[in-house]
């Protein structure tokens, strides 16, 4: 699961940071590679050095202006803790236009460089990604969508009471549209109650613990465990709580997926 | 008479390849007692001519031994050591790998040889495909950009080459692909804006022969379907699988990736290339001969690297030349592999990013479905229709055999400077559910699929084989390796590894009996008739 979460780009599934789903099997940036995590401190104090000293040739946000993008700097990129940066920030480049900043102190090097390590670290690990402004709709326009579509199985003031104060818009969207993709489960995380029937016409109900092609076992309403092999005659149904919303997904334009969210946003 | 010629015969395989384990030679042939490349043989089919395993006797498979790999804990970010390599099998011995690790196995009793344990400083232990050989000697990539080479005897290093920088963010996985006396080996890396690249690499030095860059140079063609110098020096198009290769036209083909940054094109208009393409290299040169873009301005991660496989056909009554594959994107895709021009261009899974093909028969995408700051719906998920896992084509039902996923998304711009970097985006999965497909070549229509019953953990993928005994192997996502009949997806056989097939299967004859192998999370399962 933990690969599935924290996965690049080479897996059949999506990304999230979510400490459950990593099963302890270290974070994004120890998948990554991307070695010791940079100082937060001193790279607040660096981004102060920054900008007066280098922003207007390097850019505001380090990627490049008149002088060289240096987020994706090879140099900055095979420094560990200022043993490469230091030198080039004292010594400057002159014969490439870049002075020497000889008055900088050997603290405020390493703070420049820690600025340097959150740039490339912001724009590398995804898992410390966050999603901007989700709530862009209109939430009249939800509301209404919410009482013709959602509202014969959902109330506000009952299971989804409070719920913009609860979520963060982009989980909140994201849950509305398949609830328990949060963390992506593809196996319907909610699909769990299933009823077997025997050849005999005997019927067994039970939370599903396991289902394939060959077997299934769940336990029962006493606690009893089942499993039971799907030989011809045996007849298995799952009950698909969430049938209505994946129905929706075939549905929704993108605008009134919009809407929805800021529409539920605003139930504080 | 049958003395002497039995001699010549004898003196004659000497004196052409003086012990050799692997003669370059035998990668020509269709594999039977041996499995002598990532996907058996060159065309990427795999397809097995071996018949003794049938659809009739396939109840009596049973397991002969399982190598649980026991000596190597929790792998950095990944967790429990998983096998995606497909194994190599030559003169009655295993060869496969996990990142960091290339294992020696006795293909008769599973007792454990060697063990290579590299050490590495950095890379992305996602997987590794396995070795390449040639000779006596083994090529393997190590995660941190370094091409190895092994003596298969005893799995002591030769030399090792540094053929990409991990501190840029470049990984290696692919599996070495040996092609005469060229030894190609492909990079990945997408986490900070890194160009791609495929090189030849002499089997005894390691040194370079040729390098394919993805992305052209200024003034070169295909530059103008790039903005500017840096979004072309920083695009992408990963080459992290193995390609196949058509001895008689003398083609290499492969697979290039997604354009980076991954999600955020803004800073990157324009189609790419070459980037999630197939493209059809000299193997001798390296130089283009013809390309297909199977994703032009991709902004969804997809990936073209998916296997394309060779094989010789009908189409319309006439025999063709044709390489098809199963793209991430949701596209299933036939051209004729003499020069690239689109046959078939038909989705295999529901998709909503595209609005139709062009002319040369490539995905035109949809503006609107491009990732969004506020979320845009796709009708496919987040990690595409499929992946690297390998698929198969059986020349006797006519079938093009993938494991496909269907499913929703959510993608989302995070970066919306006009100079993004890093993947400046993601995808957040909705409803999904994996199904196995048999597509018709002719037409790309679904001859038959089979949905699983229940996802389990998708972090993996199985691969196909088919063989001429009628069978289709591959695993469902929960745990069980399954035979079915390749004609209809009926269920032959099963047997509940516990853990999901994590490889490609495989199939050899050893000592007169076939054999099938597959590779679940980190056990190696080897089955027999009974």
């Amino acid at each position: 699961m933990a690969a599935a979460t924290i996965a690049a780009a080479q897996q059949p599934t999506t990304r999230t940071e979510d400490p459950r789903a990593r099963g302890g099997r270290g974070s994004t940036r120890d998948f990554l590679g991307l070695g010791p995590a940079p100082d937060a401190a001193a790279a607040a104090r660096g981004a102060k050095l920054y900008a007066p000293n280098c922003a207007f040739c390097h850019g505001e946000k380090a990627t490049g202006g008149e002088g060289p993008d240096l987020v994706r700097s090879a140099l900055v990129l095979h420094d560990e803790k200022g043993e490469l940066i230091g030198p080039v920030v004292h010594n400057g480049r002159p014969e490439q236009g870049m002075p020497p900043f000889a008055s900088l102190t050997k603290d405020q090097l390493y703070d420049l460089t820690e600025f340097l390590h959150e740039r490339v670290e912001l724009a590398a690990n995804r898992g410390l990604y966050k999603a901007l402004n989700v709530v862009t709709g209109d939430p009249k326009a939800g509301k209404a969508y919410f009482d013709a579509h959602c509202a014969s199985c959902h109330s506000v003031d009952g299971d989804l009471a409070h719920i913009g104060s609860k979520m963060q818009p982009a989980d909140l969207q994201q849950a509305f549209l398949y609830p328990g993709a949060r963390g992506y489960n593809p196996g319907s995380p909610k699909i769990t109650s299933v009823t077997v029937t025997l050849p005999s016409g005997q019927t067994l109900t039970g939370v599903v613990k396991h289902l394939d092609d060959f077997n299934v076992s769940f336990t029962d309403a006493s606690g009893e465990y089942h499993s039971i092999a799907l030989d011809p005659g045996v007849k298995v149904a799952l009950e698909d709580k969430l049938e209505g919303h994946r129905r929706l997904l075939d549905q929704y334009t993108d605008a009134e997926i919009h809407n929805i969210t800021a529409y539920l946003t605003t139930l504080k | 008479m049958k003395f002497s010629l039995f001699v010549t015969a004898a003196l004659l395989a000497l004196s052409l390849c003086p012990a050799q384990m692997l003669a370059p030679k035998k990668l020509l042939e269709p594999p039977t007692d041996t499995w002598p490349t990532y996907n058996g043989d060159y065309s990427g089919r795999r397809f097995s001519t071996l018949a003794e395993i049938d659809s009739h006797n396939v109840g009596r498979l049973a397991l002969a031994w399982f190598y649980r790999i026991s000596n190597v804990g929790p792998q950095r970010g990944v967790g429990t050591p998983t096998i995606k390599s497909t194994p190599l099998m030559v003169d009655g011995v295993l060869y496969f790998t996990i990142p960091d690790h290339v294992y020696a196995v006795d293909a008769r009793t599973g007792e454990e040889i060697w063990h290579y344990d590299w050490v590495d400083k950095g890379g992305h232990l996602i997987g590794n495909r396995g070795v390449g050989m040639y000779g006596n000697w083994l090529y393997f990539m190590g995660p941190d950009g370094w091409f190895i080479s092994l003596n298969a005897k005893d799995g002591t290093e030769r030399w090792r080459k540094k053929v990409a920088d991990e501190k840029l963010q470049y990984f290696t996985t692919m599996a070495p692909m040996v092609v005469k006396n060229h030894i190609i080996v492909g990079v990945g890396g997408d986490a900070m804006d890194v160009p791609g690249f495929l090189e030849a690499r002499d089997p005894e030095t390691g040194d370079l022969q040729w390098r394919w860059n993805t992305e052209p140079k200024v003034g070169e063609p295909g530059a103008d379907t790039w903005p500017d110098k840096g979004a072309m020096e920083h695009g992408g198009g990963m080459t992290w699988m193995p390609g196949t290769y058509d001895p008689e036209l003398n083609l290499l083909y492969w697979g290039t990736g997604n354009p980076n940054p991954v999600y955020a094109g803004q800073g990157r208009k324009g189609s790419n290339l070459w980037t999630c393409s197939i493209v059809a290299l000299n193997p001798d040169t390296g130089k283009l001969v013809w390309y297909f873009q199977a994703s032009p301005h991709d902004t969804h991660d997809w990936d073209n690297v998916e296997t394309p496989v060779l094989f010789d056909a009908q189409v319309d009554g006439r025999p063709r030349k044709l390489l098809a594959q199963a793209a991430r994107n949701g596209y299933f895709f036939v051209l004729d592999r003499t020069d690239g021009k689109d046959i078939v261009s038909k989705p295999y899974v529901a998709l909503n990013w595209s609005r139709g093909v062009d002319a040369k028969g490539q995905p035109i995408p949809d503006d609107a479905k491009e990732p969004k700051v506020d979320g845009a719906l796709l009708t496919i998920p987040g990690g595409g229709g499929t992946n690297w896992m390998p698929p198969s084509f059986d020349p006797q039902t006519g079938l093009f055999y993938v494991q496909a996923v269907r499913g929703y998304s959510v993608t989302y711009l995070y970066d919306t400077d006009p100079k993004p970097e890093g993947y400046g985006g993601g995808a957040r999965g909705l409803w999904s559910e994996h199904v196995l497909e048999a597509l018709d070549y002719k037409t790309g229509d679904v001859a038959w699929s089979h949905p699983y019953t229940t996802g389990g953990a998708a972090g993996t993928g199985p691969g196909i084989l088919t063989t001429a005994g009628k069978l289709l192997f591959s695993g469902d996502y929960s745990g069980n390796f399954v035979a079915y009949d390749p004609a209809t997806g009926k269920i032959l056989w099963h047997f509940p590894m516990r853990q999901s097939l994590s490889n490609g299967p495989e199939t050899y004859m050893l000592d007169g009996k076939q054999y099938v192998v597959a590779g679940a999370g980190d056990t190696l399962f080897v089955f027999t008739l009974l």
